[in-house]
Formats: structure tokens, sequence, C-alpha cells
């Protein structure tokens, strides 16, 4: 591997953390995870009745003794927990510097290495579109999969190949641009055929109208969904005087702007506009908020903002 | 409003090309962003609207539209008609004289042909050349030929108000000088025009003539003279003038040594005139003023000064067959010893001051010191020619202005016979004796070999003049200048502006003069006499010879020409010259592009700031934060 996402030390010092699932969720194998089901770990948590074909070997003779019935003994179940993440690889995810797309994939190996540590199984799906399936990390379980998860990674950073047909999509009507995102459709196709929800983390920086309508289906099926919405800093602040024709890196699309001082107010205006609405929205589902700008380094998000909003502890 | 060059409206052309260059956008340059979502929820107003929906709001499309409106409005040099001067040169005379100083056009007539000059010559064209020259007691030149108009401007208020006459031919003829060089060059005269002119004056170049003032309200003192009987008792003369157009009264005060003795009403008719004899004045008087209480538009001649005559007399020879009338009049002036001669003695004269020839024949050769009058001379002498007999002439005053002719009316004079003198070149004829055809001067003066000259071509008693009031006055101017600083060593009178030279006694080097504004003057003797030439404020001045010797001078402003207020429509002798070029029409062009040009230039600058606000802005903001955060580490 040429490049490498992280060193050593800051992978141990990764590893001093963990993942927070907020409530119990069923998973697929026994790990470590509290799970909603009844079990067989060595912590009590219920009496039920003997009915015929229950095992006698987990009759409670004690309570025989005293009442002279038959009581089976209940255990939490430990089982393991799925992490989802979830990555905008749209194009204007590769713009800025660094990329968003850049740092959106360190986060998520960061997180997935602090996943794996913690014995949960850890997948990765790249948001382009339609084509879900094509940058899809099926999920890992075990410390020895970070690796395969780097490498992963590292593909997912990628530009996407080929130029989009700006002209095509000039005209298209802004129903079919939106089709042609189709970030609503695929995070709800990936809210139908997630394997097992748990804790979800996603890495966008939601330029799109239907990521509303996606994270609803998200948190119906039962997510805990955190929204990490990143900026690069020159979207926060452009420096854009004078006048200019923008074009859209992911649709080709152009607006032609006059940029003096009320306009780039009005902007930062609108942009804070904007982020207090997606807040509000996000709060009022039960998800997590975190915007972000690039410029902040990695560190501070994992070991500050993501400690604060509750996703690590 | 007209416009020089009207061409330049066809680069109006352009604003149409500025407004399709905003509406084609040009300058927009294209930038790729992450994505226009954010900006398209923004400006969704902006975008896809109809072109010139995009210019609504434009404010610098406005500043660079009304910049290149401005710009070409001022490439077309508008320009306004204007009372003012065209053409490549200009000479401005300026009268300083007494009479300027009247008060008709507020503050006065100088400070008003000033301003009119100023303005003038700043409606002249920047390439034009401005000569400015002053016509005072004598024509300089302040500014000449200069094309920087700050420096003309200057020259014009250097220009001070004078308190004599004005030479208006001397400044005639430098103007015409320079305007021989200059071709195209106007002359104006900024003046009241009471001054003297030659009959006949060529002047090169159009001469505009630009009379100021408006009145002739004015009341002057004309004379006033001191008589100091030998019995010590003193006698003040005085004439007061009415120039006004309306009968007035005015009171005369006079004073003696500061201390007020005497005040007259004086009813003057409306162009005449009121003598007054004070006599008994305080016995020690040394000087003597007289005052016209109130106002009138001139006050320099409502005020005179007289200086008790010095004691010693003038010795005076009368060569006569014996003349009642001369007789009379010379004993009646003060201070004058007159010795009568017979004819046939004159050879062998003694030495005197002042020697009268009346109606005899003058000696061969003549006296060799004292100046000379010749009445009715029967024969020619080496000074002069006597060529005929003019028969019942008619007497005409050349030179009105003259000080011989001062309060002396001679137009009621008749005459028998005058004899035809040929004027020769030292002397200045002051009134023609005309017999039909015939021409020659009744009266004329002048200096030659040192002496004092005058002639009168008519014997006394085949005329009426004797029995005239002018004849007294007109003895007093004669013997004035006759007999000039001979009653004392320092003449009593001068006129305002006139030098004057005295003999400085023996020993005595130095002549300290006390001006009448108390400044002290100095003047040391070449060959044993002083010579004072700057009398141009109007009073007495004192003059210590050292040892309590002492003197003193009055200087007068006793000018009929100067105080007739009355301002000319033309000057004297130039009504066919000036008023074949449309005199006072003057026109010129006023041109507009210079505060267009600068209107522009602010926009220009106006539309850079507006260009340029974010950077002042964030400037702005910079310094608050930096002068917050400065309090805030002041602050313990």
């Amino acid at each position: 591997m040429s490049e490498r996402l992280f060193d050593e030390a800051f992978l141990q010092r990764l590893e001093r953390l963990a993942l927070v699932a907020r409530r119990a969720m069923a998973g697929q194998t026994q790990g470590e995870r509290r799970s909603p089901r009844r079990g067989q770990s060595v912590e009590f948590a219920d009496f039920r009745p003997y009915v015929a074909g229950d095992d006698f070997r987990r009759i409670d003779w004690n309570a025989y003794a005293r009442l002279e019935r038959f009581f089976i003994k209940l255990f939490v179940e430990e089982e393991d927990l799925t992490v989802h993440f979830l990555v905008d690889t749209s194009r204007s995810m590769h713009w800025g510097e660094p990329s968003k797309i850049g740092y959106a994939t360190r986060a998520v190996g960061a997180l997935g290495y602090i996943a794996l540590a913690g014995l949960d199984r850890v997948t990765v799906t790249g948001l382009l579109g339609d084509n879900g399936g094509l940058a899809y990390f099926p999920p890992h379980r075990g410390k020895q999969q970070a690796m395969k998860l780097f490498a992963f990674l590292l593909e997912l950073q990628k530009p996407p190949a080929g130029n989009m047909a700006r002209s095509a999509i000039v005209e298209q009507p802004s129903t079919e641009l939106r089709a042609l995102t189709g970030v609503a459709r695929s995070l709800q196709n990936y809210a139908a055929t997630a394997p097992a929800p748990g804790p979800l983390v996603i890495f966008s920086d939601l330029m799109d109208d239907g990521w509303q309508d996606g994270l609803r289906a998200l948190a119906g099926r039962g997510f805990e969904v955190t929204v990490v919405h990143l900026l690069a800093p020159e979207e926060a602040e452009p420096a854009l005087e004078g006048d200019f024709k923008l074009l859209d890196a992911e649709t080709g699309a152009g607006v032609e702007i006059t940029g003096d001082y009320e306009l780039l107010a009005r902007y930062r205006a609108e942009l804070a506009t904007w982020q207090a609405d997606l807040r509000h929205f996000c709060a009022a589902r039960g998800m997590g908020y975190v915007p972000m700008l690039t410029s902040v380094p990695l560190e501070e998000l994992l070991f500050n903002w993501l400690r604060r909003t509750g996703v690590l502890r | 409003m007209s416009f020089l060059a009207p061409g330049a409206f066809f680069l109006g052309l352009l604003l149409p090309v500025i407004v399709a260059l905003y509406l084609l956008k040009l300058r927009r340059t294209e930038r790729e962003v992450s994505s226009t979502y954010l900006w398209r929820r923004m400006v969704r107003d902006v975008e896809a609207n109809a072109p010139w929906q995009k210019l609504r709001p434009n404010l610098l499309l406005l500043l660079q539209l009304l910049f290149l409106a401005l710009l070409i409005f001022a490439l077309t040099r508008p320009f306004q008609w204007s009372s003012g001067l065209t053409g490549e040169a200009a000479i401005f005379i300026i009268d300083s004289s007494a009479s300027m100083a009247a008060t008709d056009t507020a503050p006065s007539r100088l400070e008003a042909a000033k301003e009119r000059a100023r303005q003038l010559v700043g409606e002249l064209p920047d390439t034009a050349r401005v000569t400015v020259i002053e016509a005072g007691q004598e024509a300089a030149v302040r500014a000449a030929s200069t094309r920087d108009q700050r420096q003309a401007n200057l020259a014009i208020d250097a220009i001070r108000q004078g308190t004599g006459g004005s030479d208006m031919r001397v400044a005639l003829e430098l103007a015409s000088a320079i305007a021989a060089r200059q071709p195209g060059t106007q002359i104006v005269v900024l003046s009241d025009g009471n001054v003297s002119l030659p009959e006949r004056m060529g002047v090169r170049g159009s001469l505009r003539f630009l009379p100021i003032g408006t009145g002739g309200d004015n009341q002057a003192i004309g004379l006033l003279t001191l008589d100091a009987r030998p019995d010590g008792r003193l006698t003040a003369f005085a004439v007061v003038n009415n120039f006004a157009a309306a009968d007035v009264t005015r009171r005369l005060v006079l004073s003696a040594d500061g201390v007020t003795v005497r005040a007259y009403d004086l009813s003057i008719p409306a162009g005449g005139q009121q003598t007054l004899t004070a006599e008994d004045l305080p016995d020690g008087a040394q000087v003597v003023e007289a005052r016209l209480d109130g106002a009138d538009l001139l006050a320099l001649d409502d005020r005179a000064v007289a200086v008790r005559p010095a004691a010693r007399a003038v010795r005076a020879a009368l060569v006569s067959q014996g003349n009642v009338f001369l007789r009379t009049v010379l004993a009646l002036l003060p201070g004058m010893e007159v010795t009568e001669v017979t004819p046939e003695d004159a050879a062998s004269l003694g030495s005197f001051d002042l020697v009268i020839f009346d109606a005899v024949a003058p000696p061969d050769p003549l006296p060799a010191a004292g100046n000379l009058l010749f009445i009715a001379p029967a024969r020619g002498t080496a000074l002069f020619g006597v060529t005929g007999v003019l028969q019942t002439p008619a007497l005409r005053a050349l030179d009105a202005g003259s000080f011989l002719l001062e309060n002396v009316d001679l137009s009621q004079v008749s005459v028998l016979d005058a004899l035809q003198i040929s004027a020769p070149d030292w002397a200045v004829p002051v009134v023609a004796a005309d017999a039909g055809a015939q021409s020659a001067p009744a009266l004329l003066y002048g200096e030659t070999g040192g002496r004092r000259v005058a002639v009168l071509a008519f014997d006394l008693r085949h005329s009426d003049l004797p029995l005239q009031p002018a004849f007294p006055l007109l003895w007093i101017n004669l013997t004035n200048w006759l007999a000039p600083g001979l009653r004392s060593d320092v003449p009593a009178q001068v006129q305002a502006g006139e030098s004057l030279a005295f003999p400085l006694p023996e020993g005595v080097t130095a002549a300290t003069i006390t001006r009448p504004d108390g400044t002290r003057v100095t003047v040391q003797a070449e060959d044993g006499r002083a010579v004072f030439a700057d009398t141009t404020a109007l009073g007495y001045y004192q003059v210590d010879l050292g040892e309590e010797r002492r003197a003193g001078f009055a200087a007068n402003l006793f000018s009929e020409q100067e105080s007739r207020l009355e301002p000319a429509a033309n000057l004297p002798g130039m009504a066919e010259q000036a008023g074949a070029q449309d005199a006072g029409a003057l026109q010129g062009m006023r041109e507009w592009w210079r505060p267009l040009a600068f209107l522009a230039l602010g926009l220009l600058v106006g539309e850079w700031l507006v260009y340029q606000r974010a950077a002042l802005i964030r400037l702005r903001d910079q310094l608050r934060r930096a002068m917050r955060t400065g309090e805030r580490n002041a602050k313990p």
C-alpha cells in the first residue's frame, strides 16, 4: 500500500476510544454489545414459567424449592453491533483543499478502526447516485480487517471516472436533476436493504435537496444517525469579488453573480440559516448533527466534537 | 449655451456600448465551485432573469455612464456668450487717480474697476497675453504680456489708490506701443473718464472704454491760501466748488493748529462755487485746515491744509509805462515786494526773483536771473517771436485742466487785439486766441534756460479781463508758478504727488520730513538741495531742518478735474474711434469644460470607491477590531 491513512501512534490513540450505542440493538452473532434478546450471558435478566420444551438445565431449582413450581432463569444476550458509515462521493465532495472526500475517508477510517477494535461489524458505502453497489464495503469484523477497510477507503478517495455530460444536464428540468443525483433514493434503498440497523454516520456536504427524505427513511428504520456536515473553508467564506459565472462541479449548471460585500454577507447569512434548518431537522428526529470545516484537524473532530455529540466515548 | 466642438456628441454612441458590455457580461470569469446549491437558494431571483433586469441595481454602471456623459459633454467644449473679451492679447489700463476713490460704486470706483478687470482677465482664454497698466500720476506697466493670469491678477491687486491725477496719455502711448507688437490686442480702459488727453491721439489696437462710476454728487475745496499781513494778522481765502447737479449747503470748518476756530454754512449753487475770506485768524497759527462737514462721494477733496507763508517776500520788478490794474493786483498779492521800473531802466535791472514786462519792448539781452512774465511784448526776444496781430480774437482754453486755469473762467473775456506769438518748443500753450481761421496762443508757459517764463499775448488795457473775477485768480496761479518757493525756502503748497526741491540752509545736510500719517523720512542733501517726491498722502508735511529750524508744506488735491466726478461716456477725443468699436458691448466666450472635467474626475474616484468598497469595508472592520483589541489591552 503506497498511501497510508494513519500512522501507528494515531491508531494507538484511537484504541482508547469506543463507539457508543445509545440503545440496545439486535446483532447477528455473539458479541460484546447488549442485545434486546435474552440469551446466555452471566447477567440475570428475568424469570418466566417453564413450558414444555425448555432446556431444563436453566430451571431455577432454588425457586422450585420455595414455590414448588418450575421457573426458567433468563439472561441478557450480548451480541455484536453493525456500525454503518455512509460517505457522499459526489463530485462536490472532491472539491476543496484538502478535499472533503479525503477528510471524510480519513474520518471513516478512524471511526471504523475504533469499531473494529471494539469487536463490532463495520460496513462502509459510498453514495454515488444510484450505483451504490459499486462502492460497498460489506460488514467486516475484527481488528485484522482494518487494512482491508483502509484499502477500500483509499479506493473511495479517487475521483469518479468519466466526465458528466454537462450540456445534457443543464437542459434537464430540475426533477430529472434530482433523480440523477438520487441521494434520497439511494438512502431509501440503503435503509431498506441494510442487514442490521445500528449506529450510522453520514459524511456529506448535503448540497442537494434530496437529503432530508433520505435521512427520514434511515431514521424510520431505526438507525442511530449522526450527520457530519462537511464544508470546505472556501464554501464558508467564499473569496468571490467581482463578476463570476459559478459552475456547479456536479451538474455544470451556471449561476451568474456579482460578488460584492452585500452579496457575500447575504451568502454567509444564507449559509447560517441553512445550517440552523438542518440542525433543527436532525434534532427533531433524534439525529446528531455535526457541522464541520475541513480546515479543522481530524483529531479535533474525533477527540472533541464527536465525543461531545455522544458518538464516541 | 453653444458648443465649440459639437462633433464630440457622436462619442455619445459609446454610452450604449457600455450598456451592451454590461448586458453581455463580457467580464464574467468562470469559476468552478463545489456546488451552486447555496447560491441558487440565494440568488434565485437574479438567476434566469431577463437581461435588462441584471442592470437594475448596478451602481457601477450608473456611475460609469454618468462619467462618460460628463466627459463627452466636456469634450464638446460648451460655452456661454458673456460680456467678456476675446482675442489673444488684452491690455488693461486702470485709472488710479484721486477721482477713482469716489464711493458711488461701493466700495470705491478703483475697487470696482479692479474687480471688473479681474473678471475680464478670468474670462480670457488661457493663452491670452495680459498687460496691466496703472494710469496714476505716472503711468506704469504693472504686468507685461504675461500668460499667467494669476500674475495679472496680482498686478491688478497691487494697484493702490492715488491722490493725484492720471497720466492717461502716457498710459495710452504705452498700450499703443505694446499693441503694435501684438496683433489682435484689445485695450480696455477702466476709468471714470476725467482725464486730459491731446485732441488727436492715435492708438493702435482696438480701444474700449469701460466707464466706472455713476454719480457726480461732490463738493470740493478748490483752493485754500493763507495771507499773513506784515502786522501778523492771518487771513484765509477758500474756494468751495459744487460739482453736483443740485444746490447744496455744506458747512466749512476751519481749524488752526488743530483747534476749530470758525464754521461757515455755505450755500453753493449747482455747478457753481462759493468763495470765503476768513479774517483775523489766531495770530500764531501755523497750519490752517479747512474741512467740509458731512459726506459726499469723494472724501479726498473735502479737506485742505494751508501753511502760514514764510516771512521772506518775493522781490518782483514791474517794467511798465504805468498800469493801475497790475499795480493793484500785485499790491494785493501777499508776500510780494514790487518795484516799478520804467522801460528806459530795464536794461540795467538789479537782481529780482520775478520780472514782469508789461506792454513794453523787452530789453536785449534779457535780465540774467529771475523768472520772466511778458505781457503783450512789443517785439520778439531770444525766447519767442512775434509775427503779427490778431484783431478781436476769442479766447479758448486749450487745456482746461491746467493749473494756470484753475478756478479761472476766460470764456466771458473780450479782447481787442492780441499779438500773434509763434509758440516755441519749450512752451505749453494754455489759452488760444482764435480770430477767424487764424489761431495763436494767448497764454503760454514753460521752463527754458533754468528759468520759468510765461507770455500773455494781449495787453490788459485792451481787454476786460481786469474787470472779471478771473483776473485775481489767474494772477495767483501765475505768480504761484512763477515765484514758487521764493516766499520761503520750502514751498508752502504742492499738488499731491508732485515732487519738490528746496535749498537747505548752510551747514545742514539732511532734512527730516514728517508725513501726515506720522511716518518720518530723512532726505539727504544733494548739492545743497533736498528733493522729496513722496507727497501722495494729502495733508501737512513738517520739515525739520535741525537746530529748531522748522518749515512745512501742505499737499492738497486742488484739482477740478479730479473733483468733477460725473463719469464721462467716453475718453475725451476718443468718441469716434471708440464708437466705431461698439463700445461697451464686449462679448466673450466663457467655456464650461473645466468644472465638467473636475466633476467627471470626482465621479471616477467615486466609481473606484464603489468598486473597492468591499476592501474598504474590510479595512474599516479590521481597523475597528484593532482599536477594540487595543482598548481591551489598555485596560488593566
